[in-house]
């Protein structure tokens, strides 16, 4: 049997019969070179209570090059695309190595999560905002895990406190530009739709610049 | 006296026999000299516009790598592939390295990948000395021996065939086999990398060559393998080195060492046209990878000539064509339709679009302009034309610029075209095939200065004003004339009747032609060495024009 088959297969089974690590890999399609993992985010993080997906390429030369992965799930994290949710991270580039497998390659990716690496970026919109005012980086990370991610969300987690200027909290965390959101609602939409809607178009840093007003507002009418 | 000189000395007859023989091989050269018809100047002596360079072979090189790593073997006391990794690590610095490796040998060996650190589990025993004990020079692994483990299971394919042969370096992180070999293979061929490192993750150990090589042997692909390592590390070591440069042509392996180039200062006073001597058209320049040949501009000035061409040209002509200057404020102005009256848009200045001059003075006469000799007309053209004259200057040189590297260009054509004529040459006359090689010398000559004379209008363009300029000019247009002048001989027709008369003037203009080649780069080439040249702009190497 191909070498590379067989390990994946051996791979995708070892974690199947792995219980305590809480990782999952599934197949897509027919291929079992192209999967999908998924991990509950770590605990103590902004992460916290939301279930991430990853999709899983296998290159014709793996192991002996790395696999390719990026989110599916939309993340908010200074080292991962929040649009395309590529991910900036060593050992899936030159630090790869053969004896990796897709489950500590996914183990990694969950520590990532518990340890960003501003100075390294993939986003650096997010990088920007993690280094300037962390906690409204965190604000805005538990609400992605919320709405993207199935998280709790951040009254759970706050417990108290947090009902206190919702408006203005909402704009911040949903990652957005008050003058952005005040622009459109002077249009006389609702605020919490132009929320909304320019969160879901991903209306932040240089997307802004590509989205134009037109297309905003169309997607405001529908 | 002089017979005291030859009895005197016992040797006398030997030293007779000596000149006699010097004697005959001088006679051979003239010879040689005289049977080519186009040689100037003899073959040895080098010229101003020429640098000295050595063309190397890959095996050249390598023989330079032995050097460097029996060098360091000779210091430390290493085996070779201990040298070469160290070496590798350090980009074939070695004065870095040996400063370096007395400081803290262990550190060293370990940055390197030769040996694991100390704190991990496996006790490193010391290697130098276990090195050095190798007479042979070559440490083989203790671990390239195929070990056999009782349940082994390869961490990578998870293979756990008994019989499966097993490998490891000196971390003993094992692997199969197989997985090895892909490994390598996919590092060497896919990657192009030449430092291998151990596969287990975290583990920085280097595999050595000597384990490479075993990995590779057996592999049915593996002479391609082994070879496209090889070339890769003397890619690195050539990399490394700022004497060397590798021929820019595809698949070409050889290599170009030039020391009189190597530094950036003295790319201001050398053209570094080299030729790794694979083949005739293996020619580039050491200092730049704009063009093969760009003699006799340096480098610094060729490179802001293509920028400016690249930017400007296009723009230029067609501001050229299409825009005119308003008289009063000089905007550019593009008539886009209309009639002739104009308005400035800026200043508001109305004027006729075919005199330029004012639009009141046409009075009852409008939209016709008969009033060519009107005097504020005519100066209002005079405004015009100055403002023109940079853009004009700059189109002057381009244009003869462009003019030669089209000729250039079509010189393939040229040669096709003269082939033809030299074959109807044989037909048409007695003339043997050796005979009418003129023609095709001739061509390559035209195409030679072509080549020269593009370029010096490049340098003339930023060449600042004064007696260096115009003795410079006066250069270029003697071989321009020549040039042509070759040219249009070439081009005429060919009869029977005046085939002796026509050889005869090629290969007279030929030789001058090739003179004033030579005078062009020897004298331009002696100007930079000489600091002659001065800029209307400022260079880089070169000193401020501003501030002389």
């Amino acid at each position: 049997m191909d070498a590379r088959l067989r390990r994946v297969n051996k791979e995708i089974a070892d974690c199947k019969n792995d219980k305590t690590s809480n990782i999952r890999i599934e197949l897509i399609d027919e291929s079992p070179f192209h999967l999908k993992g998924s991990f509950p985010g770590p605990d103590g993080t902004p992460y916290e209570g939301g279930h991430f997906e990853v999709d899983i390429v296998i290159p014709e030369s793996y192991p002996f090059q790395p696999v390719k992965m990026k989110f599916i799930t939309k993340v908010y994290h200074p080292n991962i695309s929040s649009a395309s949710g590529a991910i900036c991270l060593d050992i899936l580039k030159d630090a790869w190595s053969p004896v990796l497998t897709l489950k500590s390659t996914l183990i990694s990716l969950q520590s990532l999560l518990c340890s960003p690496e501003p100075n390294d970026p993939q986003d650096a919109e997010v990088a920007k905002h993690y280094s300037t005012s962390k906690s409204s980086f965190e604000d805005t990370a538990i609400y992605w895990t919320q709405i993207y991610a199935g998280g709790p969300g951040p009254k759970e987690k706050k417990g108290k406190g947090s009902s206190r200027s919702d408006v203005r909290d909402e704009v911040a965390i949903a990652g957005l530009e008050k003058a952005h959101v005040d622009q459109f609602e002077a249009l006389g939409f609702q605020r919490s739709k132009v929320i909304d809607v320019l969160r879901r178009l991903n209306y932040r840093g240089a997307n802004v610049a590509q989205i134009t007003d037109d297309r905003v507002v169309e997607e405001l009418l529908k | 006296m002089s017979s005291d000189y030859e009895f005197s000395d016992d040797d006398g007859d030997y030293y007779d026999d000596e000149e006699m023989l010097d004697g005959t091989q001088e006679d051979d050269m003239d010879m040689d000299a005289f049977g080519e018809d186009f040689k100037v100047v003899p073959k040895g002596k080098h010229k101003a516009y020429e640098v000295e360079y050595d063309s190397l072979s890959q095996a050249a090189v390598e023989k330079l790598m032995k050097q460097d790593v029996d060098h360091i073997c000779g210091i430390f006391g290493v085996d070779v592939s201990t040298a070469n990794l160290l070496l590798r690590y350090i980009k074939w610095n070695k004065e870095r390295l040996i400063e370096k490796y007395m400081d803290n040998p262990t550190t060293m060996l370990v940055a390197a990948g030769v040996i694991v650190p100390e704190a991990s589990s496996q006790p490193a025993p010391a290697p130098i000395r276990t090195h050095s004990s190798t007479s042979s020079g070559f440490h083989i692994p203790k671990s390239l021996k195929p070990k056999v483990e009782e349940p082994f299971v390869c961490p990578i394919c998870f293979d756990d065939d008994t019989s499966i042969q097993t490998l490891a370096l000196d971390c003993e992180h094992t692997f199969c086999f197989g997985c090895w070999t892909a490994y390598v293979n996919s590092k060497i061929r896919d990657e192009g990398e030449h430092s291998i490192r151990c596969m287990a993750e975290g583990c920085a150990l280097v595999a050595p060559d000597p384990f490479i090589r075993s990995i590779l042997i057996p592999e049915p692909g593996a002479p391609k393998t082994w070879d496209r390592f090889q070339e890769l590390l003397v890619r690195q070591f050539v990399a490394c080195n700022n004497d060397l440069k590798f021929c820019p042509y595809p698949s070409c392996t050889n290599t170009v060492s030039c020391p009189s180039a190597s530094s950036k200062a003295s790319l201001a006073t050398v053209v570094p046209t080299v030729s790794c001597g694979a083949l005739r058209e293996h020619m580039f320049c050491f200092g730049c990878p704009i063009e093969s040949d760009h003699r006799p501009v340096v480098c610094g000035v060729a490179r802001m000539w293509l920028k400016k061409c690249r930017d400007d040209s296009e723009t230029a002509n067609w501001i050229k064509s299409n825009t005119k200057e308003c008289t009063n404020c000089q905007s550019t102005i593009e008539k886009n339709g209309g009639c002739n009256h104009m308005t400035c848009k800026k200043c508001k200045h109305e004027f006729c679009w075919v005199c330029m001059g004012p639009w009141s003075e046409h009075g009852t006469a409008w939209y016709s302009c008969n009033r060519f000799d009107e005097k504020t007309g005519v100066d209002a053209r005079d405004a015009q034309s100055k403002s023109r004259a940079s853009l004009e200057r700059y189109l002057h040189y381009y244009n003869r610029w462009a003019n030669h590297e089209q000729s250039a260009k079509l010189s393939l054509d040229l040669y096709a075209k003269t082939e033809k004529k030299m074959e109807d040459m044989q037909i048409t006359s007695a003339l043997t095939w050796i005979e009418v090689q003129f023609m095709k010398k001739a061509v390559e000559e035209v195409d030679k200065c072509r080549m020269t004379l593009k370029w010096t209008y490049a340098m003339a363009y930023y060449l600042a004003k004064g007696n260096q300029k115009d003795l410079f000019e006066d250069n270029q247009r003697d071989l321009e004339k020549a040039v042509e002048d070759l040219s249009e001989l070439l081009e005429s027709p060919i009869e029977a009747e005046n085939i002796p008369t026509l050889r005869q003037q090629v290969t007279n203009k030929t030789v001058y032609v090739q003179k004033r080649n030579e005078i062009v780069l020897e004298d331009t080439a002696n100007g930079f060495v000489e600091g002659r040249w001065k800029w209307n702009i400022t260079v880089e190497g070169f000193d401020d024009p501003e501030s002389d």
